[in-house]
């Protein structure tokens, strides 16, 4: 499934300009080292924090997209690098355990 | 049928959570830094000889191996502290600028930090196991047309950057504030 599908799905507001690829799974973790060590390339990252470290670690495991929780906005900064990254970021009100139940009531797996 | 994808030469094994420990002597101000695998991070002062070492910063990281899928070696990298993304570095300093110019031909730039050893200088990490690591991340990667490449810290960058600016989890605990 395309993250532009998923975003509808789930009524994800984008925060970056759009990159759209193929999601290849989830990956819930609000560590930075913990996306370096287990995330997968291909995967949706969703995570509390907002952090610029989260945009350089994502871009290092090559996270396919970026859904921040809990009504969190990034920064300008942030939005760039993502940007620059090519990795989209996405926000919404929901907490991570909501979005997660979602994401597998849409079919991610 | 498809062409399965051909498995990676390296690796990541023996992932170990844990914490990197920075310490400063109180007599002499020579900092260390240190990786510890314990559940509570040590913040305790001691004393070491004619030193004092105080815990400065603690943050949540991990420690690896590397493995060879060819011949099954394990290589260690107890050397390094983190990685170091140009991004996060100043906007006016080279790394930053360059790492800019590397970015638009889809190469991104981190820098490997090692660990302080008490006595001014770095451990060094070598340039075959820098290499392995290169290999490690872009095996990884799943664009095709993106490379990363980590270097050595050429520009002395540790002399300057905060334990904040490196992909470690410094300040975890206070993320629910702001945003």
């Amino acid at each position: 499934m395309k993250l532009q599908e998923i975003a509808e799905k789930l009524d994800l507001k984008r925060a970056t300009k759009a990159f759209d690829r193929e999601v290849s799974g989830v990956y819930i973790s609000d560590m930075v080292s913990d996306v370096i060590a287990n995330a997968k390339a291909g995967n949706l990252l969703v995570t509390v924090q907002i952090h610029n470290n989260v945009i350089a670690a994502a871009n290092l495991v090559d996270i396919c997209g970026i859904v921040v929780t809990q009504g969190k906005l990034p920064t300008e900064d942030v939005v760039k690098m993502a940007e620059k990254a090519e990795i989209a970021i996405y926000t919404t009100a929901l907490n991570r355990w909501q979005v997660a139940t979602k994401l597998y009531e849409a079919g991610i797996r | 049928m498809m062409a399965s994808e051909p498995k990676p030469r390296y690796e990541m094994v023996n992932v170990q959570m844990g914490y990197v420990m920075v310490e400063h002597d109180l007599f002499s101000r020579s900092v260390r830094s240190y990786f510890s695998a314990e559940e509570i991070p040590p913040r305790e002062e001691y004393r070491e000889g004619n030193r004092m070492w105080r815990s400065a910063v603690a943050g949540q990281s991990f420690h690896f191996d590397v493995r060879d899928t060819s011949t099954g070696e394990i290589i260690k990298f107890p050397e390094l502290l983190g990685l170091l993304f140009y991004g996060s570095c100043k906007p006016e300093s080279d790394i930053y600028r360059i790492g800019q110019i590397a970015h638009d031909a889809n190469v991104s730039i981190y820098i490997a930090i090692t660990y302080e050893t008490g006595e001014g200088t770095r451990v060094p990490l070598s340039d075959a196991k820098l290499g392995i690591l290169n290999k490690v991340f872009n095996d990884r990667l799943q664009r095709k047309e993106k490379k990363i490449l980590i270097l050595p810290d050429l520009f002395d960058l540790h002399k300057t950057m905060s334990y904040g600016e490196i992909m470690i989890d410094v300040g975890l605990t206070s993320m629910e504030e702001g945003g």
